[in-house]
């Protein structure tokens, strides 16, 4: 009787297991086993005259090899370098002033998280009047507080200004998720190390170096690892705005893959460069749990 | 006393200011909506004449909406809804009924099962969009509602997400139901879903904002206005030599309306949402 009302049991669980198996089977492992076998051929886009055939590391080599990637990795350094304290540096400041009780705090919040569900699209039709040249906001801005010693820039035509301007518009839409995070973790603070500080003597400002920013260890490895691996991934922006451009200034590794699969049609060389960047993943999430595994202070608490 | 209140006006100084710095780009977004020609928004971006608007139309709506626009804006609209909702209501299901097996079932190897699924959380996107366009091809399903739907149904993060909020449920509540003689679907509909209203408004939030932002796979993907969705339309705005700012920015109003609406009627939903997706640190 046991046994039999079992094997029932498994069979209905089987069945509202198996649509997310197939789903994922279908969309994202099988996927992903064909672009590591892709990454090994010279597979084009569409069908030509030279037939496919396996090339061994061939792809890896031209890519690790090419300046155009060196340059797109770079360049997503460079964004991680200006985004992550522009972003993080404006969230927990924010995250800080809105801790605690007050009237107001649910009105600042919604307005602080305005940017975060403002669709990518969007933001980069609004930022770019405000990058208008030679009279857009940010250039009279500029000029206006430089008391007119900066000279309007074409902000998205410039090499020399376009990365950062993409690096404004993202750090303004995707700092709310930071200050959330942040705010979870102000939250998790016990009230009991402040009183503590309190006894103490200390200062707002030594309260926060003595026990906040200690006590968000975990918070900000979480949210530094987090804007890395988005910044591995940029791309929408840069598709809208520049498409890499100028003088591949704003171009990205996710932009370099899909030039090279959708633009120069070479498959097997963009599943090499999509490899490439999952590997770079990985390694951010290794150093993730390597991180907050050697945390002294979560082993405390 | 004073010091405290020195202290909570100078909070509230620096919480204005920064509020002002980050809306002001959406409002001069709403506020250029309602200008009659793209000379006029491009002139009036410098100054403080981009917060105003003297002669405000509904002439740029008018332009997009109406019969003589030159993409079917309304279309892109509702394919974006009708992919979204559609994902939503497959999702909430499809990973929902996984989790629940994952957690309450009795067969071997289910731990591991739910490791290598959370596992694939770890493969971007943008790794296997060109295999999955090879895979829509042979499938036949590419320019459709179903090749932007399906993939995105079951999901690591929202399989694990549910996992994280069923195991909050006591087990002795289903295993009361059990001895009753309820079966597994039965003690996951009439128990587990109801118990689970905020993990449902979670995922459905979350994965409604990553449906509504949709670019690069429906670009890819699809290639008539009548499965392209919103994102594909205002890009289009924006793709040609002469930026047709008017209609850009009407229609970035009409893709945010939508949100902001959800938005100020589930605020609180939002945010515990967001913080949500940090539990898997």
């Amino acid at each position: 009787m046991k046994t039999m009302k079992r094997s029932r049991i498994t069979l209905t669980e089987a069945a509202m297991l198996t649509p997310a198996l197939v789903l994922l089977l279908a969309f994202l492992v099988v996927p992903f086993a064909m672009s590591i076998g892709l990454a090994f051929t010279n597979q084009p886009l569409l069908p030509g005259p030279i037939p496919t055939k396996f090339v061994g590391f061939r792809n890896f080599q031209r890519i690790l090899g090419s300046i155009e990637f060196w340059h797109a990795f770079l360049n997503v350094l460079l964004f991680s370098a200006m985004v992550i304290p522009l972003q993080c540096g404006f969230a927990l400041l924010s995250a800080i002033l809105l801790n605690g009780q007050s009237k107001a705090k649910r009105f600042f919040q919604a307005v602080f998280f305005l940017p975060y569900i403002t669709p990518m699209v969007v933001v980069c039709v609004v930022w770019s009047t405000l990058f208008q040249y030679p009279s857009g906001i940010l250039n009279a801005l500029f000029s206006a507080l430089s008391f007119g010693l900066f000279e309007p820039v074409q902000w998205l035509h410039d090499p020399r200004t376009a990365l950062p301007a993409i690096t404004m518009l993202s750090a303004w839409q995707a700092y709310g998720f930071q200050m959330v995070i942040y705010m979870a973790g102000l939250q998790n603070i016990s009230a009991d190390l402040y009183e503590a500080a309190a006894i103490d003597g200390a200062s707002g400002w030594s309260r926060f170096t003595k026990v906040t920013w200690p006590s968000l260890f975990e918070t900000n490895v979480f949210i530094l690892i987090i804007t890395a691996i988005q910044a591995l991934q940029l791309f929408t922006q840069v598709n809208i705005l520049t498409q890499g451009g100028p003088q591949d200034a704003t171009n990205t590794l996710v932009h370099y893959i899909y030039r090279s699969g959708f633009v120069i049609q070479k498959v097997g060389f963009a599943s090499a460069g999509s490899l490439i960047l999952f590997l770079l993943i990985v390694g951010v999430y290794a150093l993730l749990s390597f991180l907050t595994r050697k945390n002294p202070v979560g082993e405390n608490s | 006393m004073t010091r405290k209140r020195s202290l909570d006006l100078m909070r509230t100084v620096l919480l204005s200011a920064l509020s002002a710095l980050l809306v002001v780009p959406l409002i001069i977004l709403f506020v250029s909506s309602l200008k009659g020609t793209r000379q006029e928004i491009l002139a009036d971006a410098g100054s403080f004449k981009a917060f105003l608007v003297p002669h405000p139309t509904l002439s740029n709506y008018a332009d997009i909406l109406g019969p003589k626009s030159m993409t079917p804006f309304l279309k892109y609209m509702a394919n974006s809804a009708l992919v979204l909702s559609g994902t939503v209501v497959l999702t909430l299901l499809v990973s929902s009924m996984a989790a629940f097996v994952l957690l309450r079932g009795r067969f071997a190897g289910r731990k591991l099962l739910l490791g290598i699924i959370t596992a694939l959380y770890i493969i971007p996107n943008e790794t296997i969009m060109l295999p999955m366009l090879y895979e829509s091809l042979a499938l036949g399903i590419t320019d459709t509602y179903w090749v932007q739907i399906l993939p995105f149904v079951a999901s690591p993060l929202f399989i694990f997400l549910f996992h994280q909020f069923f195991s909050q449920v006591p087990s002795s509540i289903g295993e009361a139901a059990l001895i009753d003689g309820a079966g597994p679907a039965r003690i996951f509909r009439m128990i587990y879903l109801p118990l689970n209203g905020p993990a449902l408004a979670t995922v459905a939030i979350l994965q409604g904002m990553a449906m509504w932002n949709q670019y690069l796979w429906p670009l890819l993907s699809t290639n008539t206005d009548d499965f392209r969705p919103i994102t594909v339309a205002i890009a289009s705005f924006f793709g040609s030599d002469t930026i047709l700012w008017n209609l850009a920015m009407a229609g970035s109003v009409m893709m945010m309306l939508p949100i902001l609406f959800f938005f100020l009627t589930f605020q609180r939903f939002f945010i515990a949402s967001v913080s949500s997706t940090a539990v898997k640190g």
